[in-house]
């Protein structure tokens, strides 16, 4: 049964296998660095193969825990990088999730004092939710004499590479108040970049908070579970007819497994094979949730079926 | 080992104890001041001991002032203590990368002045403290210059925290035998009117996460800082005795050190906090129960008047 942590098959496939999935799943969730791109260039055959499956009439959504840019941006890059089909209502991003659940699960009544930047600001404002606006990069105020904001209700912390000492004193004043709301956008500790380099991600961010406050942050990002129903609330999605795509083990793979959705583990990405093999190996039940069902080496290997299939 | 008792240090219970010990290291926030102001009785303790033959140290997690800045806050609250009898932070992180670690090469440091002159003071060349902004793409950040020379990144209380600092450090972590170490893991200090300071290891987490390895952590509760002050002064632990008020940092360093405990509650951790600690039958939690508790350090006085 999807979802069943029992046995992963971990298990490479291509030709007759793929035709197979294709034939069995609606729904195709896909993560987006490391899947279908690598910073500004797509990757081969990953523009063909989403195209083909909107033509074919399948659903497809991007879910992506990156919160550096709004939807609207986003459209622009999938365009530019040659996925012609892409519309903003198939996407759903870290940042936009946020702005649904405060305004949608949360209903918030007051301020939400974001650390992030624009990627995740312009979703919230446009989910009209108030956001502190005030200038809290002026680099003489200090936590001692700054004022602080009043009716601050919830606390969002996205990646912030403006990120200061002082926004994390403020953001750990307003949570003092055991009511207001302490949310994360992801909690990636670090994001690659070309050439195996690799920069801070929102979870050290994240965590500073959480030490300085003593409280946990609720994840809107993958792992999570909440970014699917978000999808959920929107399009009929059933978990059995979902294939969740994407490179990162501990993010991409557990969210499938959270989700009750069969996974597929693409290796031009973050995660190799020998590390969902480790998983699978081990002892421990709950890494079962990390391992794949399917493994490609790039979603191009996806492209000789849709020759079989037209 | 006897297990701690959490008894209170009361009439003839005192001059028992303190005749048991030849030293006496306090904490200093929440036990002999609180912010800018001292315990009331506080100095008459200090300089009584040392009357009374004592030798009385001083050790703090606090990694923003060096020994000469604690002196000098000690003697302007009416403190007699001087430069060789504190031990806070920064000074003792110098320590700990010369004759631990025995560094070679230069620290990248996420730290403030105070660590910047103590490293200064043992040798050990450094990259910096002040604001680190952001500039360029993040191609830049990931591929922003490393020092060859550093050999260990080096975290302590900054105000000018930043994503590019913590991105230079990561960066200078994903070299395996590069050296991470944090001054102390505290949390938090909380301000007059409901505000709050995130304090050091807020930082800590925040590199280590990043890194995805732990930092090597010189403050209580770690052994080290009381090994600092030990090595120096030739103390023999069991006639030690630790005055703290936080059962986390002062009281498990002296546990883990064999030292006499005495909790004063006019800090942090209160009386409940130890007894849950005491029914509550865990390992980890039993060594955070003192073998003692006053009110405040200002209950000594009689017994070392007399």
């Amino acid at each position: 049964m999807p979802g069943d942590f029992a046995f992963k098959g971990c298990r490479k496939i291509q030709g007759s296998q793929i035709i197979h999935l294709l034939k069995a799943k609606d729904f195709f969730l896909f993560d987006c660095d490391g899947v279908l791109w690598h910073g500004e260039h797509a990757i081969n055959g990953a523009p063909k193969v989403v195209n083909s499956l909107i033509r074919q009439g399948k659903n497809v959504f991007f879910v992506t825990n990156n919160c550096t840019r709004p939807r609207e941006n986003y459209v622009n890059k999938f365009y530019r990088l040659g996925f012609t089909d892409v519309i903003q209502e198939q996407i759903f991003s870290s940042s936009y999730c946020s702005a649904l659940y405060l305004r949608d699960v949360a209903k918030v009544q007051g301020q939400v004092f974001v650390i992030g930047g624009e990627g995740v600001r312009k979703e919230l404002r446009e989910a009209g939710i108030p956001i502190v606006e005030d200038e809290i990069d002026a680099t003489d105020a200090t936590i001692y004499d700054c004022a602080l904001t009043q009716n601050v209700k919830a606390v969002l912390m996205g990646h912030d590479d403006k990120f200061t000492f002082l926004k994390l004193a403020r953001a750990s004043c307003y949570l003092r108040d055991p009511e207001c709301l302490f949310l994360a956008t992801d909690n990636d500790p670090w994001h690659p970049l070309q050439n195996g380099r690799i920069l801070p991600g929102s979870g050290c961010l994240t965590a500073a908070l959480e030490v300085a406050t003593g409280r946990k942050a609720t994840v809107i990002g993958k792992p999570s579970r909440f970014m699917f129903e978000c999808i959920s609330s929107q399009f009929p999605l059933q978990p059995a007819q979902c294939l969740m795509v994407g490179d990162r083990l501990e993010t991409d793979m557990l969210f499938g497994a959270n989700c009750g959705l069969d996974t597929m583990l693409t290796l031009t990405g973050v995660s190799q094979m020998k590390q969902a093999e480790s998983y699978r190996d081990s002892k421990q039940h709950t890494n079962q949730n990390f391992v794949p069902d399917y493994v490609v080496d790039t979603i191009a290997d996806f492209l000789p079926a849709f020759d079989v299939l037209d | 080992m006897a297990v701690s008792k959490c008894t209170l240090l009361t009439g003839p219970l005192i001059k028992q104890l303190l005749d048991s010990v030849d030293t006496v290291l306090f904490d200093c926030d929440g036990v002999i001041w609180r912010g800018n102001q001292a315990v009331p009785g506080a100095a008459d303790v200090i300089d009584l001991l040392k009357k009374n033959g004592k030798r009385v140290f001083f050790v703090t997690n606090n990694s923003s002032k060096t020994r000469k800045m604690y002196a000098e806050k000690m003697k302007t609250m009416g403190f007699d203590a001087k430069e060789d009898e504190v031990f806070g932070t920064a000074y003792c992180t110098a320590m700990y990368l010369k004759t631990v670690l025995k560094l070679e090469g230069k620290v990248y440091l996420i730290g403030n002045n105070a660590m910047k002159e103590e490293l200064e003071n043992v040798g050990i060349q450094h990259t910096g403290t002040g604001p680190d902004l952001i500039f360029g793409t993040p191609s830049d950040w990931a591929n922003v210059p490393l020092d060859p020379e550093v050999k260990a990144v080096v975290v302590g209380f900054d105000n000018d925290f930043s994503y590019m600092k913590l991105n230079r450090a990561m960066q200078y972590l994903s070299n395996p035998d590069c050296m991470f170490v944090g001054t102390n893991n505290d949390t938090r200090l909380p301000l007059e009117g409901g505000k709050v300071v995130p304090a050091t290891g807020c930082m800590v987490k925040a590199v280590e996460t990043a890194a995805q390895r732990p930092a090597q952590v010189v403050g209580k509760p770690s052994p080290f800082i009381f090994d600092c002050v030990a090595s120096r002064f030739k103390l023999d632990g069991a006639r030690c005795l630790m005055v703290g008020d936080r059962l986390d940092t002062d009281i498990l360093l002296g546990s883990n050190c064999g030292l006499k405990t005495l909790l004063t509650l006019t800090g942090v951790s209160t009386l409940a906090d130890a007894e849950a600690h005491q029914r509550s039958g865990s390992p980890q939690r039993l060594v955070m129960v003192p073998d003692y508790y006053v009110i405040s350090i200002a209950d000594l006085l009689p017994a070392l008047q007399g």
